[in-house]
């Protein structure tokens, strides 16, 4: 029992977790008039004409009275809550209303006051001013700090803290070695500087972010967003301020003249889950997405919980539901579907070149640039005259075909599959193939965009030869043909079942009855009974059925005007297709004058419409202009390919007009309430001044010097990082709910510290490591354990179990598979079959199929691990890893015999103990004794004791014995995994290193920060 | 008190909050010593190492087998006749009926909702005369042993967030499963295997996530733990190649005499529950294949069940629950997911019944020959119903229908289940309910109250809140407690 009641840390919580859902700050079920998270309200008169609390005088205290009497009808909290206070509670509770119910505000709403270093007796203990905090509370009840670690112990956890890396074997002798009284601090600097502390910090950043390589949700299909992951890691390594970390994540795209590196950072908010399922209401989901964008802003930079205030005010802490919508209006204005990522990257999702791609896009430019030159050359050359007008009708009509084994140059086929060429034995009625389709609806054979469309000449036939199975005949054919201006050219023959155009009209003609099936039929079309008038240009056509086993062979014209390439052998004919032709590539300059006629245009409009004809369509001038539109068509396919090549990652835009944003009558999107505008929590700071309405603003807020909440929240975060638990424990919480700070005056120290330093996160981290209490041996003495179990006063040194991707990064390090690259794309490494298809939807999805990596994409940090969110990297879950589908500020920590079947048996950690054999026989001595020592000072970093030395021989000797019996288990062993084998180690030796690998790579210490 | 009994002391405490100190523990477990459960103190209780330290009532079941139908098996087809639907078959939905129901974009652009009557015929089974299709004889063989529930609704109308929601209590990811839920509360019975088991049908169908049987926001410890029919049963249980068990325990041996050094040196108890851990892990490494090899059921069993051994099947993993239950395994849960018939649903169904209907029912008749089906709470039933109109065109073998949560039936046995009755009603539409609707919290309330916890008191302070199961409602429906 505390002599002193302190309101904050003693009474709040206990109003708080008894009181404030019926007495709190949610008006709409506030009971009684009464309100005990506001002092003014607490000690007022009530609705009864009692008092709740009245100072000095318990006994006058209505609360106290009902709190103490639990068999009373009016006794609280209710019977039906389940609640009841403890005795030391109401014990708290009376004593604190006896002196006087001295009020305070929430100590984490408080501005952050820099609190003046405690003085402490032990001046020889304290190195930084955290010690002196530390030491404070420790004498205060009574206990002593450890010693200091010893120096192989301190480089291990250095390394692990700043790198997520043990230290090589040589670091750790060197350090040893070195005398230095600035020592410590050296490699302290070193770590920091070193590029693994990026990947180091980002591991846990990515958490926070909800980082994943799927979307989530029902298929959970691949997205690309490793660019953002990059992002972090170098911005940890390059030391970008908290404050400006903070803000290009939040608003990167909307800062002035935002960067590319900017406009990735703001993808931070695009990594929520999105969501395609068939019927889904896509309101619903954007819904969603904008509601996860405020509970993971509250929880990263806050540490609040607004979940609550989706659908009524909160329960316990100042914030209204109003204001949650005032924080969703920042958020919503993203022009992003509520469906979406089916196929490419939800939108909006940018492009981002690789420096090699850059290169390589530049050359691609210069390229075309030198192209353009040689035909701009070319054509002031080109000085002849031209005929201008199209040839005569001939007197005969004659049959042209258009479609036989090939389709017309320029033709897009719609779909890969559109066109089956098929061969004899198949129907063929003339050339080499035919085109088969078998159908169960509509179905069929199409293209558009010809080179040379058909120039309809007076009283044109269509025609098309069909041929259909007498054993599957469909109930409906079609022929339809597209003029530039649509498909709304249709004749049909059989039975209504393609609901296309007006029947009985141009746009769905009928022709009769079904052809004769089982041989070739010639199918005519009068073309100005489809609405293709002469002069009419066709360039497009398409071979519809419904259901069906069909051919289609010979599209051809029977015409009087000429047809094929040689149509361009006039400007009048191709101006006439120019203009109907469907999405022409030709600039304004050709596009704007040919509208008018000849006479009607003046001579630059002349000429750029002749150019244009001559580089492009003349007969006359192809064997010119040809070869070198044939070179640029190339290059402009290698930049597309390129273009696809690289990656996207999804960021956040502003839609130029924002989106009106509505209160959600309990959250339910279809249930609009108040309109509101974007805003913060009036309990917390104001807006600076000058704060725009947009993210931009709400970051200004958020890293404003005078907002209360982020500092705090910031290092205690880091702080946990290094103790395991933060000075705050429930470091997603500093509300009403949440735990009083172990050492309140030392957050806020460090809190103003962080601020005052600029933000700067690696001088915190050093601030932090460089601390006596840091430093502190992790030898747990039984009578420190039962006064401290969970080490909150920190009288020793922290240990505890390393990150699941520690631990892989750990095996990957020792044995030395490890690959150092940094950032890039995802990889995939071993994992067992079947895992993604047995819950998968088919591979019509991405993402649905695992795919393993080879080579050093297996040996990779684990940070680069494919994250799945619907079944995350196994290994990694069963060390305690989350799926990634929320942000999650802090992970458990689990001891399962999961995880030791991992360790024991995943191929990656035989494989990680097989490659260390080859380490220990290649590196480490020749004696038995010096090879155990060797691997033992790389697991642990320090040499092993005798009676240690000695079980790691008898493990030795007793598989070494057995493997030379027994050589096809020994061959076996060191079969694990992919790496490069040597062929020059003894393989029963060899496989005995291996079974000492393992059960190194299993040691609790290998696994565990001491 | 010699340090290795100071030490085990530490370490029950710490075991019990969960080996660490961050992961939960103080905070949620003086809530709950705070919530009603008096008297009990750490380390007494349950002695399961579970959160609870004691039940709020006598338990009617001691596990729990869960068949998910995923995809949402139609009630109008299965459980719940309507002649009346059969007699409009090509009507359309009235208005009056639909009401505000929301539909999903697969038929809100449908011109017409026209109705449309079960696809095979009922028939009355047992004693109890319970009305049930005649494409599942089996499960009508066990109707004098089971409650149809035909009044269930639930909020979402989609599969991700209305299969969330019945397992989690919320439709948005991030909570834990009924089945993690029962791991935290009650802790592991069961020393050689883990507490909450997942078996999965194989085959296609509608995509699962590890979500569902996740762990949420509680530790991974608590998650489902997948045994596979395919390659390892557990994940990495089998020894590597050129790794004999005998080796292994060599190997071991290692590494425990090891830790065990560590410990001495350094005193922390977490050391002492690794080595407990690789123990567990060791003896795993034995019970799980024995326990997965369904070869050594006699062929009258296999036959039963309609299971054939070295693959995975729905009935395979009918019989496997039946061992699981027998080895104690608190809670186990398979999914078979392909219930999602928005076209041809009289032969997709006819199909599903045939692969569904045999196993499901053995399950129940085995349990009870061997006296575990009073202790072994069963559960069949999916995330939704199906809609009384159709998805796209009537034909006289063809049809479809869309997901519909308003109202749909399951039906559970054993543990404390009335047997042999059909609770509630929908309307002649099958659309609308009737009476005594079972909503999907009261359904986990209810499923709680039968392992003997008040679906109130189970639960965790994650962000400040207690959250619980049954988020902030449901009732326990006394209709169905025997």
């Amino acid at each position: 029992m505390p002599e002193a009641i302190d309101f904050n840390r003693d009474v709040r919580q206990i109003l708080s977790n008894h009181c404030f859902a019926c007495h709190g700050p949610d008006q709409a079920k506030r009971q009684a008039g009464l309100r005990l998270d506001k002092q003014e309200h607490a000690l007022a008169v009530l609705e009864s004409g009692q008092r709740a609390i009245v100072p000095g005088d318990s006994k006058a205290s209505t609360l106290i009275a009902r709190i103490t009497n639990p068999d009373d009808e009016a006794a609280m909290p209710p019977a039906g809550s389940g609640r009841r206070l403890t005795p030391r509670e109401v014990d708290v509770l009376r004593r604190w209303i006896d002196h006087g119910a001295p009020w305070k505000g929430h100590w984490s709403y408080l501005k952050i006051e820099r609190p003046a270093v405690p003085a402490v007796s032990d001046v020889a203990w304290p190195k930084t001013p955290i010690d002196h905090f530390i030491l404070q509370r420790l004498q205060a009840e009574g206990l002593k700090p450890a010693p200091e670690a010893d120096k192989a112990t301190l480089i291990r956890r250095l390394s692990f803290d700043l790198t997520g890396l043990p230290p090589t074997t040589a670091d750790v002798d060197a350090f040893v070695a070195d005398n230095d009284t600035g020592a410590y601090e050296k490699l302290v600097d070193r770590l920091l500087a070193s590029p693994r502390y990026g990947e180091r910090m980002a591991q846990k950043w990515l958490d926070l972010a909800r980082y994943a390589d799927t979307n989530g949700y029902h298929i959970d299909n691949h997205r690309d967003m490793w660019r953002y992951r990059e992002w972090v890691i170098e911005a940890f390594n390059r030391n970008l301020p908290f404050d400006r970390f903070a803000t290009e994540q939040l608003a990167g795209d909307l800062l002035p003249g935002a960067t590319l590196e900017q406009k990735i950072a703001s993808g931070f908010h695009r990594n929520v889950m999105v969501n395609f399922e068939g019927g889904a209401d896509p309101q619903e989901y954007l819904t969603k997405y904008i509601v996860d964008r405020v509970t993971t802003t509250a929880t990263v930079f806050l540490g609040s919980t607004l979940a609550c205030t989706e659908c009524h005010d909160h329960k316990y802490d100042p914030f209204t539901q109003r204001e949650f919508y005032q924080l969703y209006a920042y958020f919503n204005s993203v022009p992003e579907q509520g469906l979406d990522g089916q196929k490419e990257n939800p939108r909006p999702s940018i492009r981002v070149a690789s420096p090699e791609q850059t290169a390589e896009a530049a050359k691609f430019a210069g390229q075309l640039a030198a192209l353009e030159s040689r035909a701009q050359a070319a054509l002031a050359q080109e000085t002849a005259a031209v005929p201008s007008a199209a040839p005569p009708l001939t007197a005969e009509a004659r049959e042209y075909v258009w479609v036989d084994d090939e389709l017309p140059p320029g033709a897009a086929p719609d779909g890969k599959d559109s066109w089956q060429w098929v061969e004899s034995p198949a129907p063929v009625l003339q050339g080499r193939r035919a085109s088969e389709r078998t159908a169960t609806g509509t179905s069929q054979h199409i293209f558009t965009a010809a080179k040379y469309p058909l120039i309809v000449g007076p009283g044109d036939k269509l025609v098309a030869h069909v041929y259909l199975d007498p054993a599957n005949p469909p109930e409906q054919i079609m022929v339809q043909l597209n003029d530039g201006g649509g498909w709304e050219h249709r004749a049909w023959w059989g039975t209504t079942k393609i609901q296309w155009g007006v029947e009985n009209s141009p746009s769905s003609l009928p022709m009769g009855p079904l052809p004769a099936a089982g041989r070739w039929v010639r199918l005519e079309i009068d073309a100005a009974a489809v609405n293709l008038p002469p002069g009419a240009a066709i360039s497009g056509w398409a071979c519809t059925q419904f259901g069906g086993h069909v051919f289609w062979d010979k599209l051809a014209i029977v015409t009087r005007r000429p047809q094929g390439p040689s149509i361009f052998d006039n400007q009048e004919t191709w101006e006439l297709a120019e203009r109907l032709r469907p999405n022409s590539p030709a600039p304004p300059a050709v596009r704007e004058p040919i509208k008018l006629a000849p006479a009607d245009r003046n001579a630059e409009q002349q000429r750029s419409v002749r150019d244009y004809f001559v580089r492009y369509f003349y007969t006359g001038t192809r064997a010119t202009f040809d070869p070198i539109e044939n070179e640029i068509a190339q290059v402009k396919k290698s930049q597309d390919e390129l273009e696809k090549a690289l990656s996207q990652t999804m960021v956040m835009e502003e839609m130029p007009q924002p989106r009106e944003t509505f209160m959600l009558v309990r959250g339910d999107f279809r249930s609009k309430g108040d309109k509101v505008t974007p805003g913060v929590p009036a309990s917390l700071s104001a807006l600076p001044a000058g704060a725009p309405p947009n993210r931009l603003g709400l970051a200004r807020w958020l890293v404003d010097p005078n907002q209360p909440l982020v500092s705090r929240v910031t290092v205690n975060r880091y702080w946990q990082q290094y103790f395991g638990t933060g000075i705050v424990k429930t470091s997603e919480d500093f509300g009403t709910q949440g735990e009083w700070p172990s050492h309140p005056d030392l957050l806020d120290w460090l809190a103003a510290e962080f601020i005052d330093s600029g933000w700067n996160v690696k001088a915190l981290q050093k601030l932090i490591v460089m601390s006596a209490a840091y430093r502190q041996s992790a030898h747990v003495d039984p009578q420190a354990l039962k006064h401290d179990p969970y080490n909150r006063l920190l009288a020793r040194g922290p240990r505890f179990r390393l990150d699941a991707e520690m631990i892989r990064d750990n095996a990957l390090a020792v044995s030395g598979l490890l690959d150092g690259r940094i950032g890039g794309p995802s990889v995939s490494p071993y994992q067992p079959p079947g895992l993604w298809e047995e819950i998968g939807f088919g591979n019509s999805f991405t993402s649905q199929s695992y795919v393993q990596s080879h080579g050093a994409d297996l040996y990779r940090r684990g940070i680069y691990t494919y994250w799945k969110r619907a079944l995350p990297y196994p290994p990694m879950v069963t060390f305690d890893a989350p799926n990634r589908e929320v942000c999650t500020d802090c992970r458990a920590r689990t001891n399962t015999p999961l995880q030791a079947l991992v360790l024991l048996n995943d191929p990656a950690y035989v494989e990680a103990a097989r490659v260390l054999a080859e380490r220990i026989m290649k590196e480490g001595g020749a004696g038995v004794n010096e090879r155990i020592s060797f691997a033992f000072k790389l697991c642990t970093a320090r040499a092993p004791k005798p009676a240690e030395l000695e079980v790691l021989t008898r493990v030795f000797q007793a598989q070494l014995a057995k493997f030379r019996q027994r050589a096809d288990a020994a061959t076996k062993l060191i079969g694990a995994g992919e790496a490069p084998r040597p062929t020059d180690l003894d393989t029963a030796e060899w496989a005995a290193w291996t079974a000492v690998g393992n059960v190194l790579l299993n040691l609790d210490e290998t696994i565990t920060k001491g | 008190m010699n340090f290795e009994q100071q030490l085990n002391r530490a370490i029950t405490r710490r075991t019990l909050l969960g080996q660490s100190a961050r992961g939960f523990g103080s905070v949620a477990l003086a809530s709950l010593l705070g919530g009603g459960l008096h008297g009990a103190t750490i380390g007494q209780g349950l002695g399961t190492h579970g959160a609870l330290p004691a039940l709020h009532f006598a338990p009617k079941a001691k596990r729990i087998i869960y068949l998910f139908m995923s995809g949402a098996p139609s009630h109008i087809d299965l459980f719940d006749n309507k002649p009346k639907l059969k007699e409009l078959t090509g009507e359309e939905l009235p208005k009056s009926v639909r009401g505000d129901q929301r539909i999903t974009g697969m038929t809100s652009g449908q011109s017409k909702l026209l109705l449309v009557g079960p696809a095979y015929d009922f028939k009355r089974y047992g004693q109890c005369g319970a009305e049930i299709t005649e494409m599942m004889p089996h499960i009508g063989s066990i109707a004098d042993d089971i409650a149809i529930v035909r009044s269930m609704h639930t909020d979402p109308i989609n599969h991700d967030p209305a299969v969330t929601f019945l397992l989690t209590g919320n439709q948005q990811p991030g909570r834990p499963t009924l089945g993690a839920w029962m791991a935290y509360g009650l802790g592991s019975v069961n020393k050689n295997l883990p507490e909450y088991v997942v078996l999965l049908s194989g085959g296609g169908g509608q995509p699962l996530l590890a979500r569902y049987w996740g762990n949420g926001f509680l530790p991974s410890k608590y998650q489902g733990v997948q045994f596979r029919s395919t390659g390892d049963p557990v994940l990495y249980v089998s020894n590597p190649e050129g790794i004999d068990p005998a080796t292994r325990r060599e190997l071991l041996d290692g590494v425990q005499q090891l830790n065990r050094l560590q410990l001495e040196a350094v005193g922390d108890p977490e050391i002492s529950t690794r080595i407990d851990a690789y123990e567990m892990a060791f003896r795993m490494q034995t019970s799980v294949p024995e326990l997965m090899d369904i070869s050594q059921e006699p062929q009258s069993v296999l036959d039963m069940y309609g299971a054939q051994p070295g693959k995975a099947s729905f009935a395979n993993n009918c019989l496997l629950a039946r061992r699981l239950a027998e080895r104690d395994v608190r809670f186990v849960q398979l999914y078979h997911r392909d219930w999602d018939h928005h076209g041809n649903l009289p032969n997709e169904l006819k199909r599903q019944c045939g692969i569904c209907d045999q196993g499901s029912a053995a399950l129940v008749k085995d349990l009870k020959q061997r006296g575990l089906l009073d202790e072994t709470l069963v559960i069949w039933g999916g995330e939704f119903g199906r809609t009384a109109y159709s998805q796209g065109a009537i034909s006289k073998d063809s049809f479809g229908r869309d997901h519909h949560p308003r109202c749909y039936s399951i039906w559970m046995a054993g543990g404390g289940i009335k047997p042999g009755i059909t609770l509630g009603k929908t309307d002649d539409f099958g659309y609308n309910l009737a009476e005594d609707g079972v909503h999907a919290h009261d359904f986990q309330a209810t499923v709680l109250h039968l392992m003997g916890v008040d679906h109130k008191q189970l639960t965790f302070r994650f962000q400040g809140r207690d959250f619980r199961l049954t988020d902030v409602s449901g009732k326990v429906v006394e209709k169905l407690l025997a």
